[in-house]
């Protein structure tokens, strides 16, 4: 049973502690993404799942078995490194046939499942050749072929994609998909890209500083980010946030003097907030706020635009294209049924880094 | 005609710059080779050649040295104690200093920095200064004029010697490669041997010659932790140009100086593909 139970894992390297109590139940063929900021404490995690840190309090199941104690070797599991760490003296054959011999599995058995797996991720013409000899993707491939040909209880993935460039990183993620449909391994994901996550996993895991914001869904995060900073991190373009104080729990007064009308809420104990909209939840409509237009970005199927409105940058997606150009002035409506409301925060880095991104 | 082979004063300047690069190698070459080629080209003189004013390049070449020397029972046993005693702590070292490299590159332990370091400065105390304990050590011990007190003491500087290179050598290599293995299904030893031994190769031959010349030279050591059944090469040598009694031979001494150099040139020339191959990661990487 490819269950996979960690239960209040702290992990503490000497004095500083980098996990803070971290509880997971992963289920037997569900597909898990562990996203967050860089430092967050995702592959210390995953390391610790493998066996390669040690649990400094807390344990880690792997079906009935507390692993704590057990070596790498026995636990079962495969790993893809972002970095793949390939044996660079081995052969693509021998490379994905190691794990198999160190085992003992019979000659024309090793070859068989190494020539399945060769099939299934195109390898079959590379077999012969040296990693030194082949390419990122195909590096990356081979990997993954290492870890699939051991048909191990759980895959671990430790940014196995962020060594690509962005189009095969597409291609590979709708691979590493496909592959989990096909072979339903226990998989845990750890990426810093939360499309990835997003479009992967049966469930995300969203960690910050060593601690778990929230986890769910994919959309479930999206729709209902618990907190500002899940609210920051999952989506992109980000949401757009807006710091004010509350009237009546009905009219918000940014500061710079702007006075939105919210819908009746539970809201009153607070008197400042932060309400955040998602892009798409922006409309341009006559009835709206005036907005400046800095900078319109169209794709084709959306157009994005960046508009100054009271006092902070905003983006706003709309469907199709349009004849707005910067410097324009334009009016924006919101969704009243898609506000969030957060305490308010500072708006967390990674929103602003997605923005460069 | 003259216009098809004009050069242009780029590529002229360009073929200058290399014809001097090629000069300066063949003065440095010189430079380093002379003495040695001094010392076998001395070895094949008679008494009267070698003190003839001015040095003569041309003479009638005699093997008389050799072949006085070769007779001499002591020359053969030494050159054998020499090869025993080279290759003997030639292999320890490897083996001891590697594994001690490689934990200090890869295990966390608090304080490996410091060991590390201590150990590089135990190379800083002058061999002299050992030379004398070791001796009264080894006697307490009833170990001298013995090859392995030999093959220990020349490991107390090469142990130190390949654990340093090892260590920046494993130190580049990634970490994931023995994680990779260990989940793979080795335990650390075994990712050690079936993985990272076998990638360090090529460097770890190269050290191995290294130290292995290193001790095969190795003088004071020798000087004074044997006098008959263990001496070594450098010790005849010595002997030869210390002689007090019939004054220096010189064509014994070169025709000896000839026989120690001639094996390390063979067995360098035979590894030369991977001596360099090592060096050239050790320079990239370490
Ligand atoms: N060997 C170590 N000694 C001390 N601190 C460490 C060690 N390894 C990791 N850390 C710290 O633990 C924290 C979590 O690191 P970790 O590698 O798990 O982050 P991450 O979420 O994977 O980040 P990234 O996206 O950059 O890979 C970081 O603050 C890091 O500095
Ligand atoms: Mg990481």
């Amino acid at each position: 049973m490819g269950t996979v139970q960690i239960r209040d894992v702290h992990k503490s390297y000497g004095p500083v502690e980098v996990l803070h109590g971290v509880s997971i139940n992963i289920e037997d063929g569900e597909f898990v993404a562990l996203v967050g900021p860089s430092g967050c404490g995702k592959s210390t995690l995953l390391r610790m799942i493998a066996g390669l840190e040690d649990i400094s309090g807390g344990d880690i199941r792997i079906g009935d078995r507390v692993v704590n104690n057990i070596a790498p070797k026995d636990r079962d599991i495969a790993m893809v490194f972002q970095n793949y760490a390939l044996y660079p003296h081995k052969n693509v054959r021998e490379n994905m046939g190691f794990a198999l011999r160190q085992r003992r599995v019979p000659r024309a058995e090793i070859d068989e499942r190494v020539n399945d797996a060769a099939r299934i991720l195109g390898l079959e013409h590379l077999l012969e050749r040296k990693p030194r000899a082949l390419s990122g993707g195909q590096r990356q491939r081979v990997a993954m072929g290492r870890a699939i040909v051991r048909n191990p209880t759980v895959f671990l993935f430790d940014e196995p994609l962020s060594n690509l460039d962005a189009k095969l990183r597409v291609q590979m993620r709708s691979e590493i998909k496909e592959l989990h449909q096909r072979l339903k391994t226990t998989t845990v994901y750890v990426t810093h890209d939360q499309i990835e996550a997003m479009t992967l996993a049966d469930r995300v895991v969203v960690m910050n500083s060593g601690v778990i914001e929230q986890e769910g869904p994919p959309l479930e995060l999206y729709d209902k980010p618990a907190s500002l900073f899940v609210a920051a991190f999952i989506g992109s373009p980000p949401m757009n946030f807006l710091e004010g104080n509350l009237q009546n729990g009905t009219v918000l007064h940014l500061d710079d003097g702007t006075r939105l009308n919210l819908p009746v809420g539970d809201r009153k104990q607070r008197s400042r907030v932060t309400i955040g909209i998602r892009p798409e939840h922006f409309t341009v409509a006559p009835s709206g706020w005036p907005a400046t237009v800095s900078v319109v970005e169209p794709t084709g199927s959306e157009t994005q635009i960046t508009a100054r409105f009271a006092g902070h940058v905003v983006r706003v997606l709309s469907r199709g294209r349009t004849s707005v150009r910067p410097s324009d002035t334009i009016h924006l409506a919101f969704d009243q049924g898609h506000l969030h409301f957060f305490d308010p925060a500072p708006v967390p880095e990674v929103a602003k880094m997605e923005d460069v991104a | 005609m003259s216009t098809v082979v004009t050069p242009a004063p780029q590529r002229l300047r360009r073929s200058l710059g290399h014809k001097l690069r090629i000069a300066g190698g063949i003065v440095v070459s010189i430079v380093f080779l002379f003495p040695i080629y001094w010392m076998v080209l001395t070895s094949f003189k008679d008494q009267v050649d070698i003190f003839t004013n001015p040095p003569t390049f041309f003479f009638t070449p005699t093997i008389a040295a050799y072949v006085e020397y070769m007779t001499r029972a002591d020359i053969v046993p030494r050159l054998i104690n020499t090869i025993i005693v080279a290759s003997g702590s030639g292999l320890l070292s490897i083996v001891v200093g590697t594994m001690a490299g490689y934990a200090l590159a890869r295990i966390r332990l608090r304080g490996a920095a410091t060991i590390g370091l201590l150990i590089l400065l135990s190379r800083g105390v002058p061999p002299i200064a050992l030379a004398v304990p070791m001796f009264l050590v080894a006697r307490k011990l009833g170990l001298t004029d013995k090859h392995i007190t030999l093959i220990l003491a020349y490991s107390t500087f090469l142990v130190p010697y390949v654990m340093w290179l090892m260590r920046s050598f494993f130190l580049s290599l990634p970490r994931e490669l023995e994680e990779s293995a260990m989940i793979d299904g080795c335990s650390r030893y075994g990712a050690f041997f079936k993985i990272i031994v076998p990638i360090s190769l090529p460097g770890l031959l190269s050290t191995l010659i290294f130290s292995m010349i290193l001790a095969w030279e190795e003088l004071l050591f020798a000087l004074v932790l044997t006098n008959r059944h263990a001496s070594t090469i450098p010790v005849a040598i010595a002997g030869i140009a210390g002689d007090t009694v019939n004054g220096a031979n010189w064509a014994a001494l070169t025709a000896v100086g000839t026989i120690t150099v001639v094996p390390v040139v063979v067995f360098a020339l035979l590894v030369q593909k991977w001596l360099i191959k090592g060096l050239a990661e050790g320079a990239t990487k370490g």
